[in-house]
């Protein structure tokens, strides 16, 4: 098979830009997230130290995934494609039976630490369309084979996500897979069926009772979160208050005040506005910058991949990267109404940060072997 | 993967990405300020540090008004832990400070940290509060420190002092005018706080430290003003005066006020409570309509706040033809020389005016229509020197402007209150009337300024009350020098005016003999005037009985005026009335302020005798040691010495007073009761008094007169008393002059 033929290609070396990127970001985002937690830790847990110690850990662990990873040959993926996604499946609803934790069950407890089955999830995507796409070939277009199975598998996840409740999770599932069933060449009418279909729904929905008024106030929060400034408005306004203190220049590495308990847990999702108050504009751009370099560089991996499979692989988990990043940062900014989020590299979360390196550890994989194909 | 999928991917990633900048520019570079102010409002902590209020003294630097500490107790309602301590909070400090427990529950709701519970307390209190605190272990009672208002004197000097509010700012008086100085600059502490409100271990803390208020040094002489106020007093009582009394000392050489007060008064310590016995007579009366007893408690509070010195223009009435006379003197337009004829009327611009003497005063010369306060006589002062005059020197008094006094609401000079110069020119009765002080009003300030310029020798002063300003280290901020606003009349006519004005006091038919003070040379001017504008429950026009006097009349230091508005009783003349109390203020003040006495032939011989001590002498030795004092003598008994004496050695008694002498144990005492003598004259008192034995001390006025008569004695009628005894009596003039 032609499949066949490219998994005897040797290795070449991995791509050294991409591997900075990384590295930049994520002792970037170790920096911050020290900054950012170490006076709600010192009020909250009594150790200013308590999540950096923490997120040290994993990061050297998913260090050490992406080194496993780097030099693991991700064909092997081929095989592991549908375990994992079996994994995942299970994970979800073993999480189901958990202690809920703010009204949601997302996280499963498994002693060192807790563990989101929805980060296992994204990469069990991931790697399934890879799969799919690279062995359907020139049936893509077709709805029996380059719409349905993606369908089947995508609501299967998305719904028991939608259980846990965990619905920005959902959200971020549903990007990853249809941005990968277009590239992969899944026929586009059939998303103008599915957007016909979602239109149609919520245009009943304007006619359930109750609503237009959430969804107006949900609106009305975004626009103008000033009007509730203790209750709905209060994160928003806390986050804006914090971007606009940096101004151009930041108040300087460290010294943020929006943290000092303003910000409600400054070392997750908000991570993004403490670095604003603390580098200015200049800090945040780098960011940013040093984000959008990264999806380029997933990009150009994922375009050079000699096999599909590859390339989908890379291309899945480099958009996850991007999506995560834009969103995140858009709600930290107001630009959109607040999801829940959190900013790849920055946000505390040992397991995702974890999960997050080892898939990085997967692109690098990938870049050996279209380096090769090059020359 | 296709290159085109590949550009279609990162281009909407870009669009994503630049989305994010451009939303970061406009956060942190254009809307940049408003977040930075908003995060800074809710980040910074101002705590406000209150400056100790200035002190304020009297000129020997007796203090008058001063700030001490307190506590204010607040609580941090954030700070309170659950159901339990709240309650616990509440029944706690509404048990110790006395406020409404309910009060306290609905503080303890809020969500912030600063709700006051009671202001100024004691220290004792506050450790209390303290201690209830840290007992139960609650870290949401907090106190601060604050000042409060103290004024040792209680309504000592209240009307210049005024009161300060609920914040300790000035609210009347000198409190009030000098409240910039006194009130100091608050100080500041800029913390950071984090958002559970304890504070940051962040560096911009910032502290400005409170700068303590400036004190002041009035010109005010405790003493003085305490023989202003028991004089004031006291004649409110005796003459149930309605419409509260006023009166000022002046230096009438750099305008200094010396003393000034109304009575009665209120306590600043406690300012809103209402004390006249009229005006709790008129709130009695409205008592039960709550709406209508609010409404007078208000005016009775305003009316007992208000300096009627300063505040109140009246009709002058007579006290005003000093300055009458003094500005025809110096004009030239009348000469001692002149001769007036008093027939008891006067008809001008076709009316007729009365004297107040109905059976006229006949032909007198200048000094004596002054003595007399002969009407007619300043009609043709006036007249003679015409309106366009008459106003000149009017305005040169200063009576057509404020004086500038530096306390606060000060009236006066208002056109409505005086006659323009064209209306004098047109009118000659208006000129006539206003000749002898009617038909247009000065506020006493205005009037004992203008009458100090008539005799320290011709200048207007402008008069104060703060001498100097000092700070908080006691170095002399600011200093009021004595300000001379112009010479009104000569120094020569200024000292012809006090020697007449002398004679008004010291002669026999002087309106003002009841201020006569032995070898002080007291000069001075009654006055009567009726209210015309106010008529009283028996359609009556109320009256203001008023007396300025100053001595020494050859070389003028103090002048007093007193005015007692609405007087109810029978003789209601300033000759009656107020001429006592300026003679009462004098008599204290002028041998307190070092003036010499310095008495005439006539005045040392009528001095009083100093009784010698003769006990244990011989009968014969004590006899010859009395006489030759030349004062009489009894013995009682047959012994050989002296061993019991009435009166007493060292005690004053008139010449030819008797001195009782015991001889014999067992007969030592012989007692008489005291009889009344008051509304008698001289002659009658002496008479009645010596038959019973006793010796007699009259006050100092012409006691030759017909019309003075005793107004007070020392004993009381129905007292036992010992032969010998010394009663001292009182006598007033009571001839009624305007």
């Amino acid at each position: 098979m032609k499949e066949k033929k490219l998994v005897k290609l040797k290795k070449g070396p991995i791509d050294l830009t991409f591997l900075i990127l990384v590295l930049i970001l994520v002792i970037f985002g170790l920096i911050m997230l020290f900054s950012a937690s170490y006076a709600y830790a010192y009020y909250h847990d009594g150790d200013s130290f308590f999540y950096i110690k923490k997120q040290l850990m994993w990061a050297a662990l998913g260090i050490l995934a992406m080194i496993f990873f780097c030099n693991f040959d991700y064909h092997f993926f081929h095989r592991l494609a549908f375990p994992i996604y079996a994994v995942a499946i299970l994970l979800l609803v073993v999480v189901l039976f958990m202690e809920p934790l703010n009204g949601a069950r997302r996280w499963i407890n498994f002693g060192i630490g807790t563990f989101q089955p929805s980060e296992i999830a994204k990469f069990a995507i991931i790697v399934t369309f890879a799969q799919l796409i690279a062995i359907n070939g020139n049936k893509m277009s077709t709805f029996k084979y380059g719409t349905l199975p993606f369908v089947l598998l995508l609501c299967a996840i998305a719904g028991l996500m939608v259980l846990e409740p965990h619905l920005s999770g959902t959200i971020l599932i549903l990007s990853i897979g249809c941005i990968m069933m277009i590239a992969g060449g899944t026929n586009l009418k059939w998303f103008a069926i599915a957007g016909g279909v979602l239109l149609a729904i919520v245009l009943v929905a304007i006619f359930v009772p109750g609503v237009v008024d959430y969804a107006m106030s949900r609106i009305h929060h975004w626009l103008d979160p000033f009007s509730d400034p203790q209750g709905k408005g209060f994160q928003t306004i806390q986050s804006l208050l914090a971007i606009g203190s940096g101004g151009l220049m930041g108040l300087g590495l460290g010294n943020s005040r929006q943290k000092y308990l303003y910000i409600p847990e400054p070392q997750n999702d908000f991570v993004f506005a403490i670095v604003c108050e603390e580098l200015g504009f200049i800090g945040a751009t780098i960011i940013v910058i040093l984000f959008a370099l990264l999806v380029w560089r997933g990009y150009v991996i994922a375009m050079r991949s000699p096999d599909k499979f590859g390339s989908m692989i890379a291309l899945g988990c480099t958009t996850q990267v991007g999506i995560q990043a834009i969103l995140n940062i858009a709600v930290v900014t107001n630009t959109i109404p607040n999801t829940g989020i959190s900013l790849p590299f920055f946000s505390y979360g040992g397991t995702a940060l974890c999960m997050l390196l080892a898939e990085m550890g997967i692109i690098l994989s990938v870049s050996r072997y279209s380096a090769l194909e090059k020359t | 993967m296709r290159k085109r999928m590949m550009v279609i991917l990162c281009g909407l990633a870009i669009v994503g990405f630049a989305t994010l900048i451009v939303r970061l520019c406009i956060i942190q570079l254009v809307e940049s300020d408003i977040y930075q102010s908003k995060a800074e409002k809710q980040q910074m902590r101002v705590t406000t540090i209150s400056p100790k209020r200035g002190t304020i003294y009297d000129r020997n630097m007796n203090v008058l008004a001063q700030s001490a500490t307190v506590w204010t107790v607040f609580i941090s309602p954030v700070d309170i832990k659950d159901a339990a301590q709240k309650e616990l909070i509440a029944t706690g400090l509404s048990e110790l400070l006395e406020v409404d427990k309910e009060k306290i529950l609905e503080k303890c709701e809020k969500k912030n940290y600063y709700e006051v519970i009671k202001k100024r307390i004691e220290k004792p209190l506050a450790d209390k509060v303290t201690q209830f605190a840290t007992d139960n272990k609650i870290s949401a009672i907090n106190i601060e420190e604050d000042n409060k208002r103290y004024y040792p004197y209680g309504n000592f000097a209240a009307n210049i002092l005024g009161f300060v509010g609920e914040d300790n700012q000035g609210l009347n008086g000198i409190e009030s005018y000098y409240d910039e100085e006194l009130s100091g600059t608050p100080g500041r502490v800029v913390s950071a706080k984090n958002a559970w409100g304890s504070d940051m271990p962040y560096k911009y803390d910032q502290m400005i430290d409170p700068k303590d208020g400036n004190s002041v040094v009035l010109t005010i002489d405790e003493t003085i003003q305490h023989y202003l106020e028991k004089a004031l007093e006291t004649a409110v009582v005796e003459n149930n005066v309605k419409n509260r009394a006023a009166g000022v000392v002046m230096n009438v050489k750099t305008g200094e006020i010396l003393a000034m007060a109304n009575k009665t008064d209120f306590d600043p310590n406690d300012p809103f409570t209402v004390t006249d016995t009229y005006a709790l007579e008129r709130l009695k009366a409205v008592e039960g309509d709550e709406e209508a007893y609010k409404k007078q408690l208000q005016i009775e509070q305003t009316a007992q706040w208000k300096n009627k010195s300063i505040t109140e223009p009246y009709e002058p009435g007579s006290v005003f033809k000093i300055l009458t006379a003094s500005s025809a003197l110096d004009l030239g337009t009348s000469k001692l020389t002149d001769s007036f004829t008093c027939t008891g009327h006067y008809q001008i611009g076709g009316r007729t005016i009365g004297c107040w003497k109905l059976a006229g005063h006949g032909t007198q010369d200048f000094a004596g229509i002054v003595k007399h306060s002969c009407n007619p006589g300043f009609i043709m002062v006036g007249t003679r020197m015409g309106g366009e005059n008459f106003y000149k020197y009017f305005e040169a008094w200063g009576l057509t402007e404020k004086t500038g006094i530096d306390l606060p609401g000060e009236e006066g000079g208002s056109s409505s209150l005086y006659h323009s110069e064209a209306t004098l020119v047109k009118s000659p009765h208006t000129l006539a009337v206003s000749a002898f002080g009617q038909t247009f009003k000065v506020t006493p300030i205005q009037l004992i300024t203008a009458v100090s310029a008539a005799i320290n020798g011709g200048n207007l002063m402008s008069p104060y009350v703060v001498k100097n300003i000092v700070d908080a280290d006691g170095n002399i901020v600011k200093s009021t020098e004595p300000t001379v606003k112009r010479q009104v009349i000569s120094s020569e006519v200024s000292s012809t005016i006090s020697s007449i004005l002398e004679r008004v006091v010291s002669d026999p038919d002087g309106s003002g003999k009841s201020a006569y003070i032995a070898g002080y040379h007291v000069g001075g001017k009654t006055g009567t005037s009726e209210k015309i504008d106010k008529k009283d429950e028996n359609g009556n026009e109320p009256h203001i009985a008023s007396f300025l006097g100053f001595a020494p009349a050859n070389d003028p230091q103090i002048a007093v005026l007193v005015m007692l508005d609405e007087p109810f009783m029978q003789n209601v003349y300033g000759s009656v009335i107020a001429a006592p109390v300026v003679k009462e203020v004098l008599e204290e003040a002028l041998p307190y302020l070092g003036v010499e006495p310095q008495y005439t032939a006539e005045e040392l011989a009528n001095m009083d005798i100093s009784v010698p001590s003769v006990l244990k002498m011989e009968v014969e030795k004590a006899k010859a040691a009395i006489t030759e004092k030349s004062l009489k003598v009894e013995v009682v008994g047959s012994g050989a010495t002296v061993i019991k004496q009435v009166p007493l050695a060292g005690q004053p008694i008139p010449r030819d007073g008797k001195v009782i002498l015991y001889t014999e144990e067992g007969n030592v005492s012989n007692q008489v009761k005291m009889p009344n003598v008051k509304g008698m004259t001289a002659l009658q008192v002496n008479q009645t008094l010596t038959n019973l034995g006793l010796n007699v001390k009259l006050s100092g006025i012409d006691l030759n007169g017909s019309t003075t008569i005793s107004s007070k004695q020392s004993i009381p009628e129905g007292t036992m008393v010992e032969v010998g005894t010394v009663v001292e009596v009182s006598f007033v003039n009571n001839d009624p002059v305007e």
